[in-house]
C-alpha cells in the first residue's frame, strides 16, 4: 500500500508498503497480518525455533560432554527446516564460543511407503549438505522387533504366524484412523529406541503448531486426550526412559514454515519430499487424523492464532501422574495409563484394542 | 435393508441401524435399550434420591421431549418415586415460542405431568418484546441469553424444586469440548463435561439449583429415532439465528468425524471428562478415574439454553475472528516483550461475559493484571486496525513474561449478587444490572395486576 507515511498518537510513522520490522525493505510475505521482509521473516523463523533450545544453550554444556540430540527426519518440510536452522544455530554457537551446547544425531526411518528411490536420493543430498552430524537409518519395521511388540499384535491375527510383518499388520486393520494411529506408535517407539541406543539425552520432532493442533483434536476424538500433555510437553521425559520430547517448531504454523523453504537461500525445497496430493474432501475411509490436517488447514488460513491457541490450552493441563516406575500401569502401544481405561489385567487401553481390531475380529 | 433378524431378541425384523453401537435391532428392543442405557447413566451416578422432585427444562424441542417421556417410563418402571414437573419458559416473543409451547402443553397432557410456564414477563417484569420495544434491537439478545440462563433456576425455585435436568445430548457435549479446546477456554473444559453441576443445596438460594444431563451419553441421531419410534409431539426450536461461530465450526467438525468413526462422539466426550481432570485446580489432578460424579460449581454462563444463539449479541461470523485479533495481539505483545503503545480504553462490550471470555483466551497472566512485569498493557481491545508499531525500547525481554502467561488459569470467584442472590462473579449479577438498567430508563405504565404472582 503506497501513501503518505500515517502518523500515529505515539508519532511513529508506520509505512505499509514496507516490511513491519526493518521499514527498510519491501516485504515479500505477510505473516499474521504483518508484512514482512525475507530477512526479517526468516529471523522471526529462526528466533521461534532457537527460542525453543534454551535449555541446549552453549553455558549449559560442559566441555566435550555436550548433549547429544536425536532429530528424526521425516523427509517432510519441517524437518528439514528444522535440521537447516539448528546447523545454522550450531554454527553460531562456534563461532562466538568455539564449542556447542548440544550435537545433533539424525536418524531417518525408512517406512517403506513407496517412493523408497527418491527418498534415499534426498537423505544423501542432505547429509552431502549438512555432514557436521551423525547419520543413521532404520527400516520401521524394526519396531516390530522390539520387546514385546511381536506378542501384542499377534493377539488380533489368529492365522499368522510369528514373525508378523508390517504390510500384513496394516492390510488387516479396519480403518484408516487404526492404521496411522499405529503407524505413528511404531514410529513413536522406535524413535526412542533409537534415542537410547544412540545415548541421545532427548528427542528433537519436528512438528509445527499446526501438526500439533491436529493431533490435539485427533487425540481427543480417539479417547486419548489425557495423553497429550505428557507427549507434547516440552522437555517431558517419556516413560522409563529418560528421554525427553521437545517441539522446537510448536511456534510456527505449518504454512509459515512451508513459506520458508522456499523464501531462505539457497531455498531448500530441493531437499523435500513431494508429498502424495491429499484427498480434498473428507469421505469415510478418511482417517481420524487426515480430517483434522483438512480441518486445521482451512482454520489456519484466516485464524491462525486460534491455532497457536489450541496447542496452548492443552500446554497448560497437567501431566496425569501415574505411580512412577510401575511400568504394569501402562499401555504397551500408546504408554498411557491404563487404570480406568482399559479392561481387566489387559495390557491395551480400550483405544488401543479398538486400533489392532482386525476384520476377522469384527472390527 | 436385506431382511434381518434383530439382534437382541432374534425374532422379529430389524428396522433400525443403531449408530453408537452398529447394532440392527426391531423399534421395540431399540427403545428398551435406550431406555436402559439411560437409566444406567442415572444409578450409576446416584443421579436422583428417591422421592426427589425434578423439573424437566421442557423447551418443546426433541431432547427434552424424549427427556420427559424416558424420565416418565423409568420413574414407573423402577418404582424411583420420583416428582417430576415440565419446566418451561417463555422469552414473550410472539411467534416464535408459540409453537413449541403448544407442544410442551400436548406433552404435558400426555404424559400426566403438571406443567410450570413462566415467561420473561412474570420472572423479571420484562417480556422480549417490550425490551426489544425498548432497546430497539441494541444488544436484545444479550438481554434475551441473560434472562434465559436464570430463568430455569429462578423458575425452579419458584416451584420448590432443587433439581432441574436438561436435555443436552452428547452431540452437544462433544461439540461443547471441541468448542473450548478451540477458544482455549480451561475453566470450561472442566465444567462442560460434567454430569452434574451444583449443588442442590440451600445455601445459594436459587443459585445453587442442582443440574443435570441425564442424556449426555446419548446420541443426537438415537434420540431422533427415538421420538419417532415412540410418536413423541415436539417441535424444533432450531430459530433462525446463526450458530455462535466457534459452535457452528465444531458442530461440522463433529459431524465429519461421526461419519467416520461414529463411536468419536463419545471418544470426545470422554476425552472432555479426562481433559477436565487434569485442568490445573480442578482438583481432580492425575487421580484414579472415578465413577464418581462431581457436583462441580456452576458458572451461570455455562448453561445454554435453547433456541438463540447464546446472548453475544454479535454477528457469528465475528466471534472468531475477534478472538483471533485478541490472541494476536497478546502473542506479539508478548514476543516482543516491550510496551507497546497500543492504550485503548477497557471497552466493556457484553459486559462480564466477554470480558470473562478475554480472560480465558489469553494468557492469563497478561489479561488480569494490569501490569506485567511493571509494563501497562491494557490488553481489552475492541477496535482493530490500529496498525500502530511497538516502540522498541531498550528494555531486555523480560525472562518472567512466559512463566506468567503459562500459569494456570485464574480461578472465578463465585459469589452472589447482592440484589438478587444469584451465583455471579460480579457484586451484582448480570441479570439486575440489565433491569436496573431497562427499569431505570422508562418508568413502567399501564396498570400492574396486584399481587404478580407466579
Amino acid at each position: 500500500m503506497a501513501g503518505p507515511p500515517k502518523t500515529r498518537r505515539d508519532n511513529v510513522a508506520v509505512d505499509n508498503s514496507l516490511c513491519r520490522r526493518c521499514q527498510t525493505n519491501a516485504p515479500t510475505i505477510t505473516v499474521r497480518t504483518e508484512p514482512l521482509c525475507s530477512a526479517c521473516f526468516n529471523k522471526y523463523v529462526s528466533t521461534k525455533i532457537i527460542k525453543r533450545m534454551e535449555s541446549f544453550r552453549v553455558r549449559h554444556a560442559e566441555v566435550g560432554q555436550e548433549r547429544l540430540l536425536l532429530l528424526p527426519l521425516s523427509l517432510r518440510a519441517c524437518s528439514i527446516v528444522l535440521l537447516h536452522i539448528l546447523s545454522q544455530h550450531l554454527r553460531v554457537q562456534g563461532e562466538k564460543s568455539g564449542r556447542t551446547g548440544y550435537r545433533l544425531h539424525v536418524l531417518y526411518v525408512e517406512d517403506g511407503k513407496g517412493e523408497a528411490s527418491e527418498a534415499s536420493k534426498l537423505y544423501e543430498l542432505i547429509q552431502h549438505r549438512y555432514p557436521e552430524h551423525t547419520y543413521s537409518t532404520r527400516p520401521l519395521s524394526d519396531a516390530l522387533a522390539l520387546p514385546g511388540m511381536q506378542e501384542l499384535l499377534i493377539q488380533n491375527q489368529p492365522a499368522a504366524t510369528i514373525p508378523l510383518d508390517l504390510s500384513t499388520i496394516l492390510t488387516t486393520l479396519t480403518s484408516a484412523t487404526s492404521r496411522t494411529d499405529l503407524h505413528h506408535h511404531l514410529l513413536r517407539k522406535l524413535v526412542l529406541h533409537s534415542a537410547q541406543s544412540h545415548t541421545c539425552s532427548a528427542i528433537l520432532w519436528a512438528s509445527s503448531t499446526t501438526r500439533l493442533a491436529e493431533r490435539t483434536l485427533a487425540e481427543t476424538a480417539k479417547g486419548r486426550a489425557f495423553a497429550l500433555p505428557a507427549q507434547t510437553r516440552d522437555g517431558e521425559a517419556q516413560l522409563g526412559t529418560g528421554t525427553a520430547f521437545y517441539y522446537p517448531m510448536r511456534d510456527l504454523l505449518r504454512k509459515e514454515v512451508l513459506s520458508y523453504t522456499s523464501l531462505v537461500s539457497p531455498d531448500l525445497e530441493e531437499l523435500i519430499l513431494d508429498e502424495r496430493p491429499r484427498p480434498a474432501v473428507s469421505t469415510r475411509d478418511t482417517s481420524i487424523d487426515e480430517l483434522m490436517r483438512q480441518y486445521f488447514s482451512s482454520v489456519e488460513r484466516e485464524y491462525p492464532s486460534i491455532v497457536a491457541n489450541v496447542v496452548r490450552t492443552t500446554g497448560k493441563l497437567l501431566v496425569e501422574r501415574v505411580e512412577e516406575g510401575w511400568l504394569e500401569g501402562r499401555c504397551e502401544l500408546c504408554d498411557v495409563g491404563l487404570r480406568g481405561r482399559a479392561p481387566e489385567r489387559s495390557r491395551l487401553c480400550f483405544g488401543c484394542i479398538r486400533v489392532l481390531q482386525t476384520r476377522e475380529a469384527g472390527g | 435393508m436385506p431382511p434381518h433378524p434383530c439382534e437382541t431378541c432374534h425374532t422379529s425384523r430389524a428396522q433400525i441401524l443403531r449408530p453408537s453401537t452398529g447394532t440392527r435391532l426391531c423399534a421395540p428392543c431399540f427403545t428398551l435399550a435406550f431406555e436402559t442405557e439411560t437409566a444406567a447413566t442415572i444409578t450409576s451416578s446416584q443421579l436422583f434420591h428417591p422421592g426427589e422432585r425434578i423439573a424437566i427444562g421442557a423447551s418443546g424441542g426433541k431432547d427434552s421431549t424424549v427427556l420427559a417421556s424416558v424420565l416418565q417410563t423409568l420413574n414407573a418402571r423402577y418404582a424411583w418415586g420420583l416428582e417430576l414437573v415440565l419446566l418451561s419458559i417463555d422469552e414473550g416473543i410472539a411467534g416464535y415460542r408459540d409453537h413449541s409451547l403448544e407442544a410442551v402443553k400436548r406433552n404435558a397432557e400426555v404424559l400426566g405431568l403438571p406443567l410450570k410456564i413462566l415467561g420473561y414477563e412474570e420472572l423479571y417484569g420484562w417480556s422480549m418484546d417490550e425490551v426489544v420495544a425498548q432497546v430497539v434491537r441494541k444488544g436484545n439478545c444479550t438481554y434475551c441469553g441473560v434472562f434465559r440462563r436464570q430463568a430455569l433456576d429462578r423458575g425452579a425455585a419458584a416451584l420448590g424444586v432443587r433439581h432441574v435436568v436438561t436435555g443436552h445430548n452428547a452431540d452437544d457435549v462433544a461439540e461443547t469440548v471441541v468448542m473450548n479446546l478451540l477458544r482455549g477456554d480451561l475453566a470450561r473444559l472442566g465444567r462442560g463435561t460434567s454430569l452434574v453441576t451444583g449443588t442442590g443445596g440451600l445455601e445459594g438460594g436459587f443459585a445453587s439449583v442442582k443440574r443435570s444431563k441425564p442424556l449426555m451419553w446419548a446420541y443426537e441421531k438415537e434420540i431422533v429415532m427415538y421420538a419417532h419410534h415412540m410418536r413423541l409431539d415436539y417441535f424444533s426450536t432450531e430459530c433462525i439465528y446463526s450458530p455462535e461461530a466457534f459452535r457452528g465450526s465444531a458442530r461440522t467438525l463433529i459431524k465429519n468425524l461421526e461419519r467416520i468413526r461414529p463411536e468419536s462422539i463419545l471418544d470426545v466426550v470422554r476425552s472432555g471428562i479426562d481433559m477436565a481432570r487434569l485442568v490445573p485446580g480442578a482438583g481432580g489432578e492425575g487421580g484414579s478415574r472415578s465413577r464418581r460424579v462431581e457436583a462441580m460449581s456452576r458458572d451461570v454462563e455455562d448453561d445454554t439454553g435453547g433456541g438463540c444463539s447464546g446472548g453475544n449479541g454479535e454477528d457469528a461470523g465475528g466471534e472468531m475472528a475477534r478472538v483471533e485479533e485478541t490472541l494476536r495481539l497478546n502473542e506479539r505483545a508478548d514476543e516482543e516483550g516491550t510496551e507497546t503503545e497500543i492504550r485503548l480504553p477497557a471497552k466493556a462490550t457484553n459486559g462480564q461475559r466477554h470480558d470473562r471470555d478475554v480472560v480465558h483466551t489469553g494468557p492469563a497472566g497478561k489479561v488480569l493484571s494490569p501490569t506485567v512485569n511493571g509494563q501497562n498493557h491494557d490488553r481489552h481491545r475492541h477496535t482493530s486496525n490500529n496498525a500502530t508499531v511497538p516502540h522498541r525500547t531498550k528494555q531486555e525481554k523480560k525472562p518472567n513474561c512466559k512463566a506468567a502467561s503459562d500459569a494456570a488459569p485464574p480461578r472465578q470467584r463465585l459469589g452472589q449478587c447482592e440484589r438478587c442472590g444469584y451465583l455471579s462473579s460480579q457484586a451484582v449479577c448480570k441479570a439486575c444490572m440489565l433491569l436496573e438498567g431497562l427499569n431505570k430508563a422508562r418508568p413502567r405504565t399501564g396498570i400492574e395486576v396486584g399481587g404478580a404472582g407466579g
